[in-house]
């Protein structure tokens, strides 16, 4: 028997609530059009909220994982490898979400041969390129404009920096990075506290964002309170789980 | 004898190689079975009183159905693997059962939704629940075979810690999410209207007024797919590829805080790249409208 | 086996049969999983999974009832915060018993109670908060989060034998069978109603997709449990083999709603004619 409170870690608890939270809000930085984007209807990657973000920030959590592995399996984990693995896992999401905006921009091009244009604003906010012109009839917009595009990127880089640090709050509780339970365990509890987080997301967006630009995007704060306490609650759950199994 | 490193290379371009195959057979899947986003206006064609003959398979989003393909693929091929079977026999069986419960899936939504439609009169057409089928369960099995493999490299050769089953999951997450934003598209806004003028993007009026006519007869699913198969396809490949390769390349070729910064660079060139093809769009289709908002194209 | 999909044709089950059927079904099912310890032995490790079966039932009813209503996001999102919450409960409490030193029956009980906490929790967030404005919201997440709990402590039990998370660790999460648990619990709970979906849906349909669903899930996580040491190969084996027996069963009846709830079932044929679509 493990006396409860000695296993709680108040700073564990804070790190595993942000990570949450910045997940919910890196949901909001990522531009999708849900089903209408996938007829070229309104800006956007053509797909769910949720699915994207998940793509994004699990494959964020796999290079978390293996960055983790080599650097804290030595048993020394300095701040300096910390700040490295959770970069890892945001880059690693940040090259997914890329490469996907990137591909689906080409398929918008070249396979629907449309313009990529926000019909949200009248301005692209960083090239300052016209965007009303160039929105074709009876569409919201379609293609991902490189505000949106722009915005793709921070919100993988939120999404997997806030997947990461859960499973690097959870592995360290432990210690442990060679028991392979362990590992698993933290694995599928972040990607737990991940899909709680990008659902609440999602459902304040209610379908399609186009980005920061957005402005449904000033609907944020609501998300970053849902988050914070959904994500609250998993943390205070989650330490004594981690610290309980081994 | 071999430097580690080219050896270490060999492998990060071979779980590329699969990768790029599995993207590719994974939007072809949902092509033919119309999964995903593209799925809302073959829904929809019916309401509209355009009966078709088009599957109609909506099991989830795809990244959850490719997140379940892939780890049951590999629960059953670690299964196998810690009863001693060869590896490559191993993953074959797992991807096979995998595609197996992929097939009783796009029955029971395929039919399940038609017979959600009665009053629009879809009728159900077991000739192409037959049809489709094996043709969805053959694309999603090359897509789980390669998933599960190169998770297996990943796990087994690069010394990644999940184990197989949860990072097979994860990577048909990944998967499922790339292939419903890149190739669907291209189903879903050209092949699905390609009666609409090419250059623009779905009228909301034509909601649901799907191609539904073949070159000979009716179109189906299996149609789609060889018209998909000439772009989105092989696109999606490229995208699954490209993040799998240039995710464990960064960390294979570099060290520390080094992968960081290749990393950053990484997805600076994809954003540059990503202007440089909406700059050549805009001054190629110009705009729809003149300054004065009266529609000239 | 279950009466859940049987319902009489068009009425069907009220809400509050289900959640009955599903919250004690799901639990016996889980709880007669001790008949293992019991009798020292590891056949009865199937029952787990009808447990999970039964649960799932449920959350594919309550997921039925509230995507009714536009959530503004697919129908899967709310399967896979089903389950989110679910780990994270059943985790919790399963383990709990272990760290603070009480027996470890308490366990799955826990795990539910906090699970439908959280979901309460979640229900409120989204219409208190994010202004969702769904009557159901509550009452739904609630339904949604307990019953992925069980799903998973259900799955979970048919392949470790036991739901001590001293066998759980070792046998499910440590050879990663947890995540086809994971989501193959969220397909069964979303995937019946997203297959189903339409204006003529009807209950018993759905629900049966959710037996079938979940029959072939216990299939193959009793195949799973045999490479489990603790596990004997017959007792995973029995558990693939009733479940196939259910999911032949049901699948059979789900073709036989299919005839009766379609407009037309035929070999193939033409479209239908425009008189016809008047």
């Amino acid at each position: 028997m493990i006396d409860p409170i000695t296993i709680i870690d108040p700073i564990t608890i804070i790190l595993i609530t942000l990570g949450g939270v910045l997940i919910g809000l890196g949901v909001h930085f990522i531009p999708v059009g849900g089903a209408p984007a996938a007829m070229a209807q309104a800006t956007g990657v053509g797909t769910g909220t949720v699915q994207l973000a998940a793509g994004a920030g699990l494959t964020g959590l796999i290079s978390a994982g293996f960055m983790y592995n080599n650097l804290a399996i030595d048993g020394i984990f300095t701040s300096v490898d910390y700040i490295t693995v959770v970069a890892s896992g945001a880059i690693g999401s940040m090259i997914m979400i890329s490469v996907t905006m990137f591909v689906g921009q080409l398929i918008y091009v070249y396979g629907v041969g449309v313009p990529p244009v926000s019909a949200k604003v009248k301005k692209d906010p960083i090239t300052g390129d016209v965007q009303d012109l160039y929105v074709s009839r009876g569409t919201e917009g379609h293609g991902v404009p490189t505000v949106s595009f722009v915005s793709g990127t921070i919100g993988g880089l939120l999404g997997g920096l806030g997947g990461s640090m859960i499973y690097v709050q959870l592995m360290e509780i432990v210690g442990d990075p060679s028991n392979m339970a362990v590992v698993a365990l933290a694995g599928i509890f972040a990607t737990g506290v991940f899909y709680v987080n990008a659902v609440l997301a999602s459902y304040n967006i209610g379908g399609t964002i186009e980005g920061f630009h957005d402005p449904k995007f000033k609907r944020v704060p609501k998300a970053i309170i849902s988050c914070l306490i959904a994500s609250l609650i998993c943390a205070i759950i989650a330490v004594p789980i981690m610290g309980g199994v081994v | 004898m071999v430097d580690p490193i080219v050896m270490d290379l060999g492998i990060v371009a071979l779980t590329g190689a699969l990768a790029t195959i599995a993207g590719a057979a994974e939007d072809l899947e949902s092509d033919v079975g119309s999964q995903s986003n593209p799925n809302s206006q073959v829904q929809l064609a019916a309401q509209m009183n355009f009966p078709h003959r088009i599957f109609n398979k909506a099991i989830s989003g795809e990244p959850p159905a490719y997140g379940l393909w892939c780890a049951s693929g590999a629960t059953v091929a670690s299964v196998l693997m810690a009863k001693e079977m060869s590896i490559f026999f191993a993953i074959a069986i797992g991807s096979f059962v995998a595609a197996i419960i992929l097939g009783l899936f796009s029955v029971t939504a395929h039919m399940g939704r038609t017979a959600s439609q009665k009053r629009f009169k879809q009728p159900v057409y077991m000739d192409m629940v037959l049809g489709h089928v094996p043709s969805i369960m053959a694309h999603g099995y090359i897509a789980i075979f390669c998933i599960v493999a190169f998770s297996y490299i990943m796990n087994h050769f690069m010394g990644h810690p999940f184990p197989l089953p949860l990072l097979a999951f994860l990577w048909g997450i990944a998967a499922g999410a790339i292939g419903s934003s890149t190739g669907d598209v291209h189903y879903g806004a050209e092949r699905e209207f390609q009666n609409q003028p090419f250059g623009c993007g779905l009228n909301a009026a034509f909601s649901g007024n799907i191609v539904r006519k073949g070159e000979a007869g009716l179109r189906n699913g299996i149609d789609n797919v060889w018209a998909c198969a000439k772009f989105g396809g092989p696109l999606t490949g490229l995208a699954l590829g490209m993040t799998v390769f240039l995710d464990n390349w960064r960390t294979t070729v570099f060290e520390g805080m080094n992968t960081i910064i290749a990393g950053l660079i990484i997805v600076l060139i994809l954003i540059l790249a990503n202007r440089m093809v909406e700059v050549k769009a805009r001054k190629a289709y110009g705009p729809y409208k003149d300054e004065d908002g009266v529609e000239i194209a | 086996m279950s009466t859940a999909a049987g319902g009489p044709a068009g009425g069907g089950l009220n809400p509050n049969q289900v959640i009955i059927l599903g919250a004690v079904g799901g639990l016996a099912g889980i709880y007669l999983t001790m008949l293992n310890q019991a009798m020292d032995t590891t056949i009865f490790s199937f029952l787990g999974g009808i447990g999970a079966i039964f649960a799932a039932v449920w959350g594919a009813d309550a997921v039925r009832r509230v995507c009714s209503y536009g959530l503004g996001t697919g129908v899967p999102s709310i399967g896979m915060v089903a389950l989110g919450m679910g780990v994270v409960a059943t985790m919790f409490g399963l383990t709990l018993p272990k760290v603070i030193g009480i027996p470890i029956i308490a366990g799955p009980i826990i795990s539910f109670i906090v699970a439908a906490i959280i979901g309460l929790l979640i229900g409120l967030m989204s219409n208190k908060i994010l202004m969702m404005n769904i009557p159901i919201m509550e009452k739904s997440m609630v339904e949604i989060a307990g019953a992925g709990a069980l799903v998973m402590i259900g799955l979970s039990t048919a392949i470790a034998g036991s739901f001590d998370i001293v066998a759980i660790m070792p046998a499910v999460v440590e050879t990663g069978f947890i995540a086809l648990v994971f989501i193959g619990g969220a397909m069964t709970i979303l995937h019946p109603f997203n297959a189903c979906l339409g204006p003529d849906e009807k209950q018993d349909r759905t629900l049966g997709v959710a037996v079938s669903k979940g029959a072939l899930i216990m299939a193959l996580v009793g195949f799973a449990s045999l490479a489990v040491e603790s596990m004997d190969a017959m007792s995973g084996a029995l558990t693939t083999i009733v479940g196939l027996v259910i999911w032949v069963v049901y699948f059979k009846k789900f073709m036989k709603n299919t005839h009766r709830d379609s407009y037309l079932v035929t070999g193939t044929g033409l479209l239908p004619s425009e008189e016809e679509l008047e």
